[in-house]
């Protein structure tokens, strides 16, 4: 059973032009994928349909095998949660701990359980000490960090992030990067990123490339990113990482090409 | 700027904050009514002596609960001139050039005004001790056995409380595009009020768009969170009512009968 699987799935906003085009692809549990496209290129879309906000024309989602429609889509909820863009715009209660209590409300959780559920998710997104902060005291990067909290609290199979990053400065970007590589490591959630950030992407276990809401292409990173071309044609970049490691293996003190920043650097300590 | 507040809360600790919302707001429903019931000088003193003990105990500084009253005056000062001409009963007091002033217009005046600044006392001292969602919360749960006859307490809680999380959000928003717009030469202080309008009118409409914005993502973000209006939901806030509270309670219900005896005997 796969945590989630498309299958022939076309969407239109306007019933004319499709921006989904018969599009399948399944993504396993546990794994942690991301999502990258040109701007129009259907990534959100895609997002707000498989959490159910958007209705397909034609295929169907199974979430952990389950198939989403309209009696099933408030029960998946429980299971799979989102982070969108904007952290302003999805921070609902007036302090940390409020805004981490409305899924929980949501999901009928008791009273008495939420205050330890609250602390426990706090402190593993490192928000502990901002618990009766007011949102506008916080920064991007904390914003969003809560918003995870906020998931985390309601014990998800599966969390997707809508562009998450795209909005904090470069250090809520590398801090929100480190919190979903640990989560992936962590736990036993499946992950799904839609996302701009090419060193996120060097993170992940596998890549859809989505281009005018068709998969243009599907692999692991390396995969992708040897296809420099093609992905240069569609207006992607590949990560800086990788940009090192590949002049490194001209200069011939490489052998192999390695994606990560994080990597380059470790291979580079380890040289004689 | 990012400091406004509805009712401007001041975070002290006394016995008044600690208090249950929900009885504070009952209290201040009780003496409301006390407050209009013509139980003359005695009723007001009595009314007087309790919300002055309430404003002790609440560590509030006077000064600031008379700051309140300041945009009152304007109104208290048009209201003694009206009375002072209207009113013609009474005993005669003196006359300015062949204007008589009677004693009761200066008692009505005098009334009013009171009446005015105790009620304008009260509502500070809740508002100043009570964080506005707790005030919502204990609207809500106020509101709760009027759910039955189709009241949607929940949804009129949510309501306000996101109006209270976003006006900070929005105050942000509507400096940013002010200066965005004064950088582009649009004049928000001076010019005629035809330029004015046009000026203010190109602040208006991107407030406006972005607030819209900013909701469909708000419901967006909500619904994928799980909220149903129609569903049961838990809350993580509970209101426990204390001592303190039911003694208060009793007390303005007595300050309440009080007037109310004053009035018929």
């Amino acid at each position: 059973m796969e945590a989630i699987e498309v299958s022939h799935l076309t969407f239109s906003y306007d019933g004319k032009n499709d921006i989904l085009k018969d599009v399948s692809f399944s993504i396993p549990k546990g794994s942690y994928t991301t999502i990258i496209g040109h701007n129009g290129s259907g990534k959100s879309t895609m997002a707000k349909l498989i959490i159910g906000l958007l209705e397909a024309k034609k295929g169907k989602i199974q979430i952990l095998g389950q198939e989403l429609n309209e009696e099933s889509v408030y029960e998946l909820r429980s299971h799979i949660g989102i982070v969108f863009q904007n952290p302003d715009n999805q921070f609902i209660g007036s302090t940390v701990a409020d805004d981490i209590a409305f899924g929980l409300e949501n999901h009928c959780v008791e009273q008495e359980k939420m205050q330890g559920i609250i602390e426990d998710v706090a402190g593993r997104v490192g928000m502990t000490d901002f618990l009766s902060a007011e949102p506008t005291k916080l920064s991007g990067g904390q914003k969003q960090r809560v918003a995870i909290a906020g998931i985390l609290a309601i014990e998800p199979n599966i969390i997707i992030f809508d562009e998450s990053t795209s909005m904090l400065d470069p250090q809520g970007k590398a801090s929100i990067n480190a919190q979903i590589r640990k989560l992936h490591e962590e736990k036993n959630i499946t992950i799904l990123s839609i996302t701009h950030d090419m060193e996120e992407v060097a993170q992940s276990e596998n890549v859809i490339v989505l281009e005018n809401g068709e998969i243009a292409m599907q692999g692991t990173p390396m995969d992708i990113f040897k296809q420099e071309d093609k992905l240069a044609k569609m207006q992607l970049d590949i990560p800086f990482g990788l940009k090192i490691s590949k002049e490194l293996k001209k200069r011939g003190i490489f052998k192999e090409n390695v994606c990560r920043l994080d990597e380059v650097v470790e291979k580079l300590c380890r040289l004689k | 700027m990012n400091n406004v507040a509805l009712g401007q809360y001041m975070p002290l600790d006394s016995v008044v904050h600690k208090m249950d919302p929900r009885s504070k707001i009952m209290i201040m429903l009780f003496l409301m009514v006390a407050i209009f019931i013509p139980a003359g000088v005695l009723g007001y003193v009595i009314i007087g002596i309790f919300i002055l003990l309430s404003l002790y105990l609440s560590k509030l500084n006077v000064k600031y609960a008379l700051r309140t009253m300041k945009p009152m005056l304007w109104m208290m000062a048009f209201l003694l001139v009206i009375n002072l001409l209207v009113i013609k009963t009474g005993t005669p007091l003196f006359s300015i050039k062949g204007f008589t002033i009677y004693s009761d217009a200066v008692n009505q005046t005098l009334y009013i005004v009171v009446r005015l600044m105790l009620m304008v006392i009260i509502t500070t001292v809740l508002t100043a001790t009570t964080k506005p969602l707790d005030l919502t919360l204990g609207i809500e749960k106020l509101l709760k056995p009027f759910e039955k006859v189709g009241v949607p307490a929940h949804i009129i809680a949510m309501i306000i409380s996101i109006a209270l999380r976003f006006i900070p959000t929005l105050i942000e928003e509507t400096q940013r595009i002010m200066n965005a717009q004064a950088s582009r030469g649009v004049d928000l202080e001076n010019g005629s009020i035809k330029e004015k309008i046009m000026a203010i009118l190109s602040l208006i409409v991107p407030l406006f768009v972005s607030a819209f914005d900013r909701a469909d993502q708000l419901a967006n973000a909500m619904e994928a969170r799980g909220y149903d209006p129609s569903r049961k939901r838990t809350r993580y806030k509970v209101l426990k009512m204390q001592t303190i509270d039911y003694a208060s309670m009793i007390l303005s219900v007595f300050v309440l009968c009080a007037c109310i005896g004053i009035w018929v005997l």
